[in-house]
C-alpha cells in the first residue's frame, strides 16, 4: 500500500513537474518571464548612456535566446566570463550566454576545428591573431561599425581584411623585460638599450650573486612567446614581410643572421637563470621575482596580475628587449578579440553582446582591472595601480610600440611558433645543435601560414 | 531438423544481443578508422574543404620525421619500463597481501587510491612534487639529491614512470590478487609434498596459474602506455623540448594545432596498427603459456 501511495506521489510530481516546466531548458524559463519585463530592466538603465540605448539592438530584446560563447583564454582571463553574464543580465536578460572557456594556447584551435564540421557557435573570443586565420576561411561575420566605433582605430589594423573587420579587439598586452626597479637602482642600473648595456647588466648580476633573468622554461609556450619578441626587434623591424618571404623562399633561419640572432638571446636567457628553469612553473618564477630572487624577465602584461597578487608594492618597470641595433620597441599585443559566427542564426542578439561589450565602461574597467591589461576601448581606461605604466607611456609617446599581430600573422602559433619553442627547449638541453634547430624552422615553413 | 532450428534461433539471439555492440563500435571505432585512413592519404589541413590527394607520401614522410621516430622511441622506452616495474611490482604486493598479513584491507586501499585520481591531475601533483615539494626535503635534510627529474631530457623518464606507476600499480595489482585466491591450495600442497620449496612453488605453481591474469595485465600495460598522453600533457608538456613527447601527443598536436590533419592521420593509423600487432603478438604468446586449473 506504502509503496503505491509513493508511486502514485511521483507519478504526480513528475506531471506536475513537466506541467509547469521544472525541468525545461535555461529558454524555456527564460520564456516565461513577463513579456514587459525586458522593457523595465532597459528603462532602468543608466540615463548617463544615451548613445548606447539609442543604439540598442531592438529584436533581440522581447524574445529569450542563448548564445553559444567559444572562449580561449589567455592565463589571465579565466573569470572574465562571470562579469559578461552580470552585465549582459542586467541590460539584455532575456539573452544567456552559454559559455565553454578553454586554455587558448591548447585547447582552442582544436576546439575551433570540431565546430567547424558541426557550425561554429555564435561567439567567438579568441587572440586578435586568430581573425586572420578563420576570416580567411570565411566563417566570420563583419563587426557593425557601431560596435567598433567604440574601440580605438588602432585596433582594426590587424583584424581587418578586404576593408571588412571581423575582430572586436578588447584589451591589449604589453610584452618586453620586466625589472625590479629597487634593485635596478640599488645597484646603479640604467635601462638598457643595446645588448652591450644588458650584458654589463647580467655580468653584475652574476658578479654579484644575482640571477639575471627570471624564466619558466617548463612552458614551452612561454620560450617561443619570447621568442617572437626578439624576432619582432631584430627581424620584423627591418624586414616587416619577412614572414612572406621565407614562404616565397627569399630567406630562411638557416641563413638569415637576424632571425638566428633572434633565437640566440634564449641561450642568453638559459645561460642566465635559475638552473632549474625547466622545472620552475610561471606562479614560482613570478613569485621569485617579486620576492628580489632575480633582476629581471622577459614576459608580457600577464606577469603583473602574479607580480601584483604576491605583493601589491613591488615596484617594476618595463623595457623593450635590446636588439642589435639599439632601436628596439615595446611590444604590445592586442588580446581578447571578440568574434562572430558568419552564420548566426542570433545576429540580434549577438549585437546586443556588442554593445555590452563595448558599451559598458563599468564591465570593461573590471575586467582591465582583472587581467591587469590596457584598453582597446575609447574613454576606458583601467583603474589597477601599474608601476609599468610610465615607462609604457614614455615608450608610447616616443612612437616605440609595435604590434607583434605584425608577427603572429605572419608566422602563426599553432604548428610554427609552438613546434621552434619545442626545437629551441631541446636545443637549449643540448638534444640537438643550434643548426639542426634552424633546420627544423626551416623545415615546418609550409605551417607557417594560417593560409 | 529440429536441432537446427533451434540452433539458427540461438544464433539469431546471439546476434541481436551484440547488434547494439557492433553499432556502436562500428560508429566509434571502425567508421573512424576507415576515416583517418582515408585522410591519411590526402594533405587535408582540417579546416579546408579541398582535400588533395597525395598518395602515400605522409606515410614516406613519416619515416623522414626524425621528430616522429624520437616520439616513437620515448614511447617503447616507456611502455617497456612501465610493462615490467608495473608487473612485477603488481605481483610482488599482490603476494604480500595474499600471504595474510596484517591490515590486509588498509593496505590494498591505499595502493588502489591513486587510480581513481585522473591521470591529469596525477601530472600535476607530480609536476609539483618534483619542483617544490621533494626539493624542500633537500633543505630540511641537508641532502643534495636530484628530484628536479621532469627538467631534464635524461631523468624525465624516470620521473615519468615512477608518477605512472604510483598511479597504477594498485590496479594491477587488485588483479593479481584475484587471480592468486583463486589458485586451488590443493595444488601448493601437493608440491610440498614433492618437496618444492617457496621460490620453487611461486615460479612452478604461481607463476603458471596466475599466466591469464599475467596476460591481461601485460597486455592491458602495454596497451596503455602506448597511448599515453593525458599525464604528459599536465605535467611534462612533452618536454623539455622534445624529451617526453609521446606518439599520441605528436599526432594531436600535428594533426590539430598543426593543422596537418592528413600527415597527423597517417601518423594515427601508424599506431593503430602496431598497436593491433603488439596486442595480438602478446596475447598468442602470453596464452600459449597459461594453463588450467
Amino acid at each position: 500500500m506504502k509503496r503505491k501511495l509513493l508511486s502514485a506521489i511521483l507519478c504526480s510530481a513528475m506531471v506536475a513537474g513537466a506541467l509547469t516546466g521544472c525541468g525545461g531548458s535555461t529558454d524555456d524559463g527564460a520564456a516565461q518571464a513577463p513579456a514587459a519585463e525586458p522593457a523595465a530592466e532597459e528603462a532602468e538603465a543608466p540615463a548617463a548612456e544615451p548613445a548606447e540605448e539609442a543604439e540598442t539592438p531592438a529584436a533581440a530584446t522581447d524574445e529569450a535566446v542563448t548564445l553559444t560563447v567559444l572562449a580561449g583564454q589567455s592565463t589571465t582571463d579565466a573569470g572574465i566570463e562571470d562579469m559578461i553574464d552580470a552585465a549582459l543580465a542586467e541590460k539584455y536578460p532575456n539573452i544567456t550566454l552559454e559559455w565553454e572557456c578553454t586554455g587558448w594556447d591548447g585547447e582552442f584551435h582544436p576546439k575551433m576545428q570540431q565546430y567547424m564540421q558541426s557550425g561554429l557557435p555564435d561567439i567567438i573570443i579568441g587572440k586578435a591573431q586568430d581573425v586572420n586565420t578563420y576570416a580567411s576561411q570565411g566563417l566570420l561575420g563583419e563587426i557593425d561599425a557601431t560596435y567598433l566605433d567604440r574601440g580605438l582605430d588602432a585596433a582594426r589594423e590587424n583584424v581587418t581584411f578586404d576593408g571588412k573587420t571581423y575582430g572586436l579587439v578588447y584589451n591589449a598586452l604589453y610584452q618586453g623585460v620586466y625589472y625590479n626597479k629597487t634593485m635596478f637602482a640599488e645597484n646603479g642600473w640604467s635601462v638598457p638599450t643595446t645588448q652591450a648595456e644588458l650584458q654589463a647588466i647580467v655580468d653584475d648580476c652574476n658578479a654579484k650573486g644575482i640571477v639575471p633573468f627570471a624564466s619558466h622554461m617548463v612552458d614551452t609556450w612561454s620560450i617561443g612567446n619570447v621568442t617572437m619578441q626578439f624576432m619582432m626587434n631584430d627581424v620584423f623591424n627591418t624586414t616587416p614581410d619577412w614572414g612572406d618571404k621565407f614562404r616565397a623562399g627569399e630567406v630562411s633561419f638557416a641563413d638569415d643572421k637576424a632571425a638566428q640572432t633572434a633565437y640566440s638571446y634564449n641561450k642568453l636567457i638559459f645561460d642566465n637563470t635559475y638552473p632549474e628553469t625547466f622545472s620552475t612553473e610561471q606562479t614560482d618564477c613570478d613569485a621569485r621575482m617579486v620576492l628580489g630572487e632575480a633582476a629581471m624577465k622577459v614576459s608580457g602584461s600577464w606577469s603583473i596580475q602574479n607580480f601584483l597578487d604576491i605583493d601589491e608594492n613591488f615596484d617594476f618597470g618595463i623595457f623593450p628587449f635590446p636588439n642589435q641595433t639599439g632601436d628596439s620597441k615595446l611590444i604590445f599585443e592586442p588580446n581578447i578579440a571578440i568574434m562572430t559566427s558568419a552564420e548566426t542564426e542570433h545576429q540580434d542578439a549577438v549585437n546586443c553582446v556588442l554593445d555590452v561589450l563595448s558599451g559598458d565602461k563599468d564591465l570593461a574597467v573590471e575586467i582591465l582591472d582583472f587581467t591587469k591589461t590596457a584598453s582597446m576601448l575609447k574613454d576606458v581606461a583601467p583603474t589597477f595601480p601599474n608601476p609599468s605604466q610610465a615607462d609604457i607611456d614614455e615608450y608610447a609617446s616616443k612612437g616605440m610600440i609595435v604590434d607583434v599581430t605584425l608577427g603572429n600573422n605572419q608566422l602563426v602559433w599553432g604548428g610554427f611558433q609552438e613546434e621552434n619553442a619545442a626545437d629551441i627547449a631541446a636545443y637549449l638541453q643540448g638534444d640537438i645543435s643550434f643548426e639542426d634547430c634552424l633546420a627544423a624552422s626551416d623545415a615546418r615553413v609550409g605551417s607557417s601560414s594560417a593560409q | 531438423m529440429k536441432k537446427k532450428t533451434m540452433q539458427d534461433k540461438m544464433n539469431r539471439q546471439y546476434f541481436l544481443l551484440i547488434l547494439p555492440g557492433m553499432v556502436i563500435f562500428t560508429i566509434g571505432v571502425i567508421l573512424p578508422l576507415l576515416l583517418a585512413f582515408r585522410y591519411s592519404v590526402t594533405s587535408w589541413d582540417g579546416m579546408s574543404v579541398e582535400k588533395e590527394f597525395v598518395g602515400i607520401s605522409n606515410y614516406i614522410n613519416l619515416w623522414k620525421d626524425a621528430n616522429f621516430r624520437q616520439a616513437w622511441w620515448f614511447t617503447i622506452k616507456f611502455t617497456i619500463s612501465n610493462t615490467i616495474v608495473q608487473n612485477v611490482f603488481a605481483l610482488l604486493f599482490a603476494v604480500a597481501l595474499d600471504s595474510g598479513i596484517k591490515g590486509q584491507k588498509i593496505y590494498r586501499t591505499i595502493l588502489f587510491i591513486p587510480c581513481l585520481v585522473s591521470a591529469v591531475i596525477v601530472g600535476f601533483v607530480w609536476l609539483k612534487l618534483y619542483s617544490n615539494v621533494l626539493p624542500e626535503l633537500n633543505e630540511i635534510f641537508g641532502t643534495n639529491i636530484n628530484f628536479l627529474l621532469f627538467g631534464d631530457g635524461k631523468t624525465v623518464l624516470t620521473g615519468l614512470v615512477i608518477a605512472n606507476n604510483w598511479q597504477w600499480i594498485g590496479y594491477w595489482m587488485l588483479i593479481y590478487l584475484a587471480g592468486l585466491q583463486s589458485v586451488p591450495s590443493d595444488l601448493y600442497e601437493a608440491a610440498k609434498v614433492d618437496g618444492a620449496n617457496a621460490v620453487q612453488r611461486f615460479f612452478n605453481v604461481t607463476i603458471p596459474m596466475l599466466a591469464p591474469a599475467i596476460t591481461i595485465c601485460v597486455v592491458g600495460i602495454t596497451t596503455g602506455s602506448l597511448k599515453v598522453y593525458d599525464l604528459l600533457v599536465s605535467s611534462t608538456g612533452g618536454g623539455p623540448g622534445r624529451a617526453s613527447t609521446s606518439v599520441i601527443q605528436m599526432i594531436y598536436s600535428t594533426a590539430i594545432s598543426g593543422r596537418q590533419y592528413g600527415y597527423g592521420s597517417a601518423m594515427s593509423v601508424t599506431l593503430v596498427f602496431i598497436l593491433l600487432l603488439v596486442a595480438m603478438i602478446q596475447v598468442k604468446g602470453l596464452k600459449s603459456k597459461e594453463v588450467q586449473s
